[in-house]
């Protein structure tokens, strides 16, 4: 089985720090969402 | 529609079409046909993972759904970041190590052939089938508002595209799946604009949102608890909880496992750009949708300063002028278009008063009150549509938005909306059939003829499946409208009967590595049988579970039994 190369990731020195970023950008959406929710209901 | 509307639309759908012939020339051959050569950068990964999971259904039914429902539709999403992550840690870097064309190949390599055979099977009869509904749906709603033929809308929304589709392969795919979506952002972008600047004098952003969240609209984030202690309603479709769990599996299951998006994920110059490419797509996804449902908010608060139809359907309304309801609907109308020229005579002024945010806040409860009148009238319109005797269809939501735009969006601008919608239906169904194609000649066709066939030969029967699937797909839409709303149902449900099952099979190939095909086989049977039996169940009422829930029960249900089954079986060691 070809491995393919190890490439450099981008912006970030890990992909875990990617993984990091989407997850946290999730929950800051999901928190903007329940203060929108709140705020105008 | 007038002249100058054709036009635009003509010469989008045409340029789309030369794009992709010009764009679309590539190697002879397998590599070239299904994988674009593995040249595709990043940026036209995630056009084409979005263009593939974006229909004209989300941009025809989102904002409506907001109008009727609220935000809270945006929850579906919210799983989705959460499995791009996985996807990109498990599912990916053994799939390109593989160098496969189709998802369902390693299932043969971890596992045996008749898994591989049963999980391509699954996919092409449910994407075969839904792909017929993905071009019916729409032409549905463009042929109703506008009095198309229903054929010549089927062929516009799903028999175009193949040309380049055929033509080009993944490559004509991935280049006009890039310009579609510059299109349909900038569309929408404009439409958004267009509310708002129809709104009268003094009414901004701030107050649509007030009027929005008032009117309940706003209702973005949900728990899905019962209020006063009536504990989780698991039949509740759109929460948080729902969202975040149900819809990291279904989009794992679809990401992951659905050959429409293996094969534009496959098709990166590296595994770098298959990930970044994924990952965009998880921070962008929630906030796109997002404001494509705003939109419907913005149409609603629009409709709270203008005459609002008591029905969006026209067609629905010419048919109750010829039922046995005729006289009555004379009689609603008139009562409806009374109450709204009341009701629009004093909301400029309610608006103009509101100055701060408590006035903003007040203003719009008063505008509300006034709405709540309109929803009596409109209650019976969908009763008298629900009665067999008329044999109507009551769902209004699918039209609001389209009826907006044919109403009271500038000529020309009526043309690039439409075209967006097409567009949005592009996208989707060229990836699709790509997909079909390469599923038929990989898993089947090459895997199970006797013998040996030239690199020109599997990309010419790589074309005419194309084709085949195409032809295929317009038939089964236009069955689909004449067996009516029914199949249509049936149909949406078939998709999440199959894909938690699937991704059950994907999980323990991934994460179990001492189970064998024996086990995985048999539990994907029984599972899936399981999972067609709680569908029945739920549909009549006895089992209370939204669709969302099934993907888990499926994946969970494939990997358990697995599990108890797998100390049974004799097997080689892996």
């Amino acid at each position: 089985m070809d491995q393919e190369p190890e490439e450099k990731v981008p912006l970030f020195k890990k992909w875990s720090r990617w993984y990091v970023l989407v997850a946290g950008f999730l929950l800051l959406n999901i928190l903007l969402f329940y203060f929108l929710t709140k705020h105008f209901s | 529609m007038s002249w100058p509307d054709w036009i635009v639309l003509a010469l989008t759908l045409l340029g789309m079409i030369a794009y992709g012939l010009y764009k679309g020339r590539t190697s002879r051959d397998l590599d070239g046909y299904f994988l674009s050569n593995r040249m595709v950068p990043w940026y036209m990964v995630l056009l084409g993972i979005m263009g593939t999971q974006a229909s004209a259904v989300t941009f025809l039914s989102a904002p409506g759904q907001a109008y009727t429902d609220g935000m809270r539709f945006v929850q579906y999403y919210f799983g989705l970041p959460l499995a791009m992550i996985v996807l990109c840690i498990s599912f990916v870097p053994v799939f390109r190590r593989l160098k496969i064309y189709t998802a369902y190949e390693y299932l043969e390599q971890r596992f045996d052939l008749r898994t591989r055979a049963l999980t391509s099977g699954l996919f092409l009869l449910q994407r075969g089938l839904s792909t017929g509904i993905s071009i019916a749906a729409p032409s549905i709603i463009l042929s109703s508002l506008l009095g198309w033929n229903i054929l010549w809308a089927n062929i516009m929304m799903g028999g175009l595209l193949i040309i380049y589709t055929v033509m080009g392969g993944a490559k004509a795919v991935a280049y006009t799946q890039q310009l579609q979506m510059i299109i349909i952002f900038g569309g929408m972008t404009i439409a958004g604009f267009m509310v708002i600047h129809r709104l009268p004098a003094g009414v901004g952003l701030s107050d649509v949102l007030h009027i929005g969240g008032k009117a309940g609209k706003l209702n973005i984030v949900t728990t899905g608890i019962r209020p006063n202690g009536g504990g989780f309603d698991w039949n509740d479709r759109y929460n948080l909880f729902s969202g975040i769990i149900g819809g990291f599996f279904l989009a794992l299951s679809y990401f992951g496992t659905d050959q429409s998006q293996v094969g534009r994920y496959l098709t990166a110059r590296s595994l770098t750009e298959s990930r970044l490419g994924l990952l965009l797509n998880g921070l962008v996804k929630v906030p796109m949708q997002f404001l494509i449902l705003l939109l419907g908010v913005l149409v609603f608060a629009f409709y709270q300063f203008n005459r609002e139809p008591v029905f969006f359907n026209q067609s629905q309304l010419d048919l109750l002028a010829h039922s046995k309801y005729k006289d009555s609907l004379v009689w609603l109308t008139r009562q409806y278009e009374a109450a709204e020229t009341s009701r629009l005579a004093a909301a400029p002024s309610i608006a103009a008063n509101a100055v701060t945010p408590a006035d903003r806040s007040r203003a719009a409860a008063r505008l509300l009150a006034a709405e709540q009148q309109k929803v009596g009238y409109k209650a019976t319109v969908r009763r008298w549509l629900d009665d067999k005797a008329v044999g109507g269809d009551s769902n209004d939501t699918n039209y609001i938005f389209l009826r907006f735009v044919t109403d009271y969006l500038p000529i020309g601008l009526v043309g690039l909306l439409i075209a967006v919608i097409v567009l949005a239906a592009w996208g989707s169904i060229a990836a699709t059939l790509n997909s079909l194609s390469s599923c038929t000649i990989v898993d089947f066709h090459r895997r199970f003829s006797s013998r040996p066939m030239s690199t020109e030969k599997e990309y010419q029967l790589s074309r005419l499946y194309t084709l085949l699937w195409g032809v295929f797909c317009i038939a089964m839409a236009q069955l689909a409208y004449n067996i009516g709303n029914s199949l249509i149902e049936a149909v949406n449900v078939l998709g999440s009967m199959f894909y938690g099952v699937i991704l059950g099979i994907f999980l323990v190939a991934f994460y179990r590595k001492k189970t064998g095909g024996k086990a995985v086989f048999i539990s994907a049977v029984i599972v899936e049988a399981a999972v067609i039996l709680f569908t029945i169940l739920s549909r009549q009422g006895i089992v209370k579970l939204s669709f969302l829930w099934f993907n888990v029960v499926g994946a969970v249900g494939v990997v358990l039994f697995s599990e108890l089954l797998q100390p049974f079986m004799k097997r080689k060691a892996v």
